[in-house]
């Protein structure tokens, strides 16, 4: 311990006065960091009132494949028989055969409910998020589809690289408590 | 019933709000021709539909609500919520530990086979479990928005980036000899290190501080955080990410075997910090306790070349040049500060504004023809959230403006801060034993076994 050991020389003086500064400088950026309330944790989530469904989110996360997938607002759903989210624009035929299917990886499943209804949900595992289904519910649809931050996936990185670079700037940070933009509920 | 009343109530009020949407209609007919050759009659129908709507609105919600006869109740999405590892008590706790244990393993336990060991207990944790973030580099954008804005920043984080200054304050980079994880696992990698010429490396030594100061100034105007986007490990740490990035971090790895822990010596912008807090040391890095023969036994094993061998004061007559050359680099120090605060300005309009989202998008809109596909995604999503081009405009030009003032200001500290270690050069202090560089020396620990006085007391 040089420091306590050595006369209290002017130099030793002079050292310490210039620790605590920086000490304090640090103490201080910190503090009105801080605010003066304690502010909890913000997690990542994808507006998707602003999301064009450019396919970023499939390929720039960090996680491969992406913390980003579909989810279904069942609230705002037609129950179509002819679900443009579901069907590709020239499908062959009305079933759940893959070449119908606009999803590559086959992740939504198709349930009949009633005539003419039918129930569409997501097979989180297989979706890889590339947003096709969302595209063409969007446009042609009810919209019910969309994409969201999977918070069981998300890293929550300190920046997000899907942020970075969505076009359409739709990511923004919410409260660790309420991590999801809920398309049916905005 | 339902469906034809819905399709009808459907088309009457689609066609009213008709928007023409070129792109979609010419996808469209492509569509139908397509389908009509294949006698496709499915992808006909649809095709068919999907043009009454493409030319509709953009408007959403086109089907209703079904009502069902058979009481089937319509489900919830589940969402899981968010699962951390650890709680954010916990991390500051560990972290905590953590920089004890070093702090103890370097100054008194001073053994490099245990920093070693702790260093990959860290890398483990701190690095694959936690995966890297958040981490004290990248806090300090986070510590810089809200100190800007005066608030709002999560403890922990706060935490995450004192807590490391403060120990170097007290007991030098204990830090990066063995809790960070990017320096764990440089230091893994440390096979053969080269010298680094002296100037090649002063001048190398800027860059972090370029990083810092401009990193900050890109972070505050809103463009993003650009020192998390330059971590060249985090994809490493989470075993999975786009292979650029993969490959980038190996690399910086295989460069590590030759010039040892590359991005800490280069790049780390938290290092700036760290050696301002290290020099000041109250318990510094020690080669030895023992008096230092100056067998000069430790300046080969120095992975970072941070070992200041013995110096005597310079005689009479070069003490004198040297005080002329500090007269003359003291007038040069204003002529550095002035270009780079300019250069700053320049580069603040032309480098970093053009990352700010708002610009790219405006930058988007002007540059966009049916023939640069490539810039559609930014003039689609503007169109979709109403950005008119003017208004854009106006908030773009704003924002470089911005960018502008900020790194003319940061390109004037930055001159301001070489004409510093510039005159650093021509004030020489007596020394008489072989010294670890307070600000250099990343307490790996290297030399400790090095020193045959230190091999003496452990005997
Ligand atoms: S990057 Fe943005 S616009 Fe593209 S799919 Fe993701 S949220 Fe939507
Ligand atoms: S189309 Fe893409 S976004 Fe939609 S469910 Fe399939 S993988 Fe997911
Ligand atoms: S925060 Fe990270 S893990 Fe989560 S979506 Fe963004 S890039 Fe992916
Ligand atoms: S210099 Fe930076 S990256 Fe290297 S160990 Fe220190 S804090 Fe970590
Ligand atoms: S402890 Fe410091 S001086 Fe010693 S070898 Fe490591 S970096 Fe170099």
């Amino acid at each position: 311990m040089t420091g306590s050991k050595s006369p209290p020389t002017r130099r030793n003086l002079l050292s310490w006065l210039l620790r605590a500064g920086t000490g304090s400088v640090v103490a201080a950026l910190v503090y009105r960091a801080s605010g003066f309330h304690r502010s909890g944790r913000m997690v990542w989530q994808l507006d998707p009132r602003k999301c064009i469904q450019c396919g970023k989110c499939e390929t720039a996360c960090v996680l491969q494949p992406s913390a980003v997938k579909c989810t279904h607002g069942y609230a705002m759903c037609g129950y179509c028989k002819l679900c443009f989210g579901f069907f590709k624009p020239d499908a062959p035929r009305l079933d759940e055969a893959a070449e119908n299917q606009i999803c590559p990886t086959g992740a939504i499943a198709r349930k009949f409910i009633e005539a003419p209804y039918f129930e569409y949900s997501i097979k989180e595992p297989l979706c890889t998020g590339c947003g096709l289904c969302v595209k063409s519910c969007a446009n042609f649809g009810n919209g019910s589809l969309y994409l969201q931050v999977r918070h069981d996936r998300c890293k929550n990185c300190n920046t997000c690289r899907i942020a970075e670079l969505c076009p359409a700037q739709a990511f923004v940070r919410v409260p660790e408590e309420s991590p999801y933009l809920l398309k049916e509920k905005l | 019933m339902k469906l034809v009343v819905g399709s009808w109530q459907l088309a009457v009020g689609r066609w009213q709000s008709t928007v023409g949407n070129i792109k979609k209609n010419i996808l469209f007919l492509c569509d139908l021709c397509a389908s009509v050759r294949k006698k496709n009659f499915v992808g006909l129908l649809s095709s068919l539909l999907c043009g009454t709507f493409a030319m509709s609105a953009q408007a959403e919600s086109r089907f209703p609500q079904p009502q069902f006869d058979t009481g089937h109740v319509v489900p919830e999405a589940y969402h899981p919520s968010v699962t951390a590892v650890v709680s954010e008590g916990t991390d500051v706790a560990l972290l905590f530990v953590a920089l004890c244990v070093a702090t103890w393993l370097v100054h008194r336990v001073r053994s490099r086979f245990w920093i070693l060991a702790f260093s990959l207990l860290c890398l483990v944790w701190f690095g694959f479990v936690r995966q890297g973030c958040f981490c004290p580099i990248g806090a300090i954008q986070n510590v810089a928005v809200a100190a800007w804005q005066g608030g709002g920043l999560a403890w922990g984080i706060a935490a995450f980036f004192a807590l490391p200054l403060l120990f170097a304050l007290l007991f030098g980079r204990v830090f990066c000899s063995a809790v960070c994880p990017l320096g764990a696992l440089q230091d893994l990698f440390i096979v053969r290190p080269l010298r680094v010429p002296r100037t090649v490396n002063a001048v190398l030594r800027l860059i972090p501080l370029i990083v810092l100061l401009f990193g900050v100034v890109y972070t505050l105007n809103g463009a993003g955080y650009l020192i998390c986007r330059t971590d060249p490990f985090v994809g490493l740490f989470r075993r999975s990410a786009p292979l650029p990035l993969l490959l980038t971090g190996m690399a910086v790895l295989l460069l590590g075997m030759v010039i040892a822990r590359p991005y800490c010596r280069y790049f780390c912008p938290y290092a700036v910090l760290l050696e301002v807090c290290s020099r000041l040391a109250w318990e510094p890095i020690k080669i030895t306790k023992a008096t230092c023969i100056n067998c000069r036994l430790c300046v080969g094993v120095c992975p970072v070349e941070a070992v200041e061998i013995p110096r005597e004061i310079p005689s009479a007559s070069t003490r004198a040049g040297r005080f002329r050359l500090f007269v003359r680099l003291l007038l040069l120090a204003p002529v550095l500060v002035i270009a780079l605060t300019c250069g700053g300005w320049l580069a603040g309009g032309t480098l970093l504004a053009p990352a700010h989202p708002v610009v790219k998008t405006y930058e988007a809109m002007v540059q966009y023809t049916p023939e640069t596909e490539a810039l559609y995604p930014a003039v689609e999503a503007a169109k979709k959230q109403k950005l008119t081009r003017e208004l854009l405009e106006v908030q773009a030009r704003e924002i470089t403006q911005r960018f502008r003032v900020g790194s003319a200001v940061a390109g004037g500290i930055l001159g301001l801060i070489i004409a510093l270690r510039i005159l650093g050069l021509s004030q020489l202090r007596r020394r008489a034993e072989h010294e670890a560089n307070r600000t250099n020396c990343i307490a790996c620990g290297r030399c400790y076994p090095a020193c045959p006085k230190n091999v003496k007391t452990i005997q």
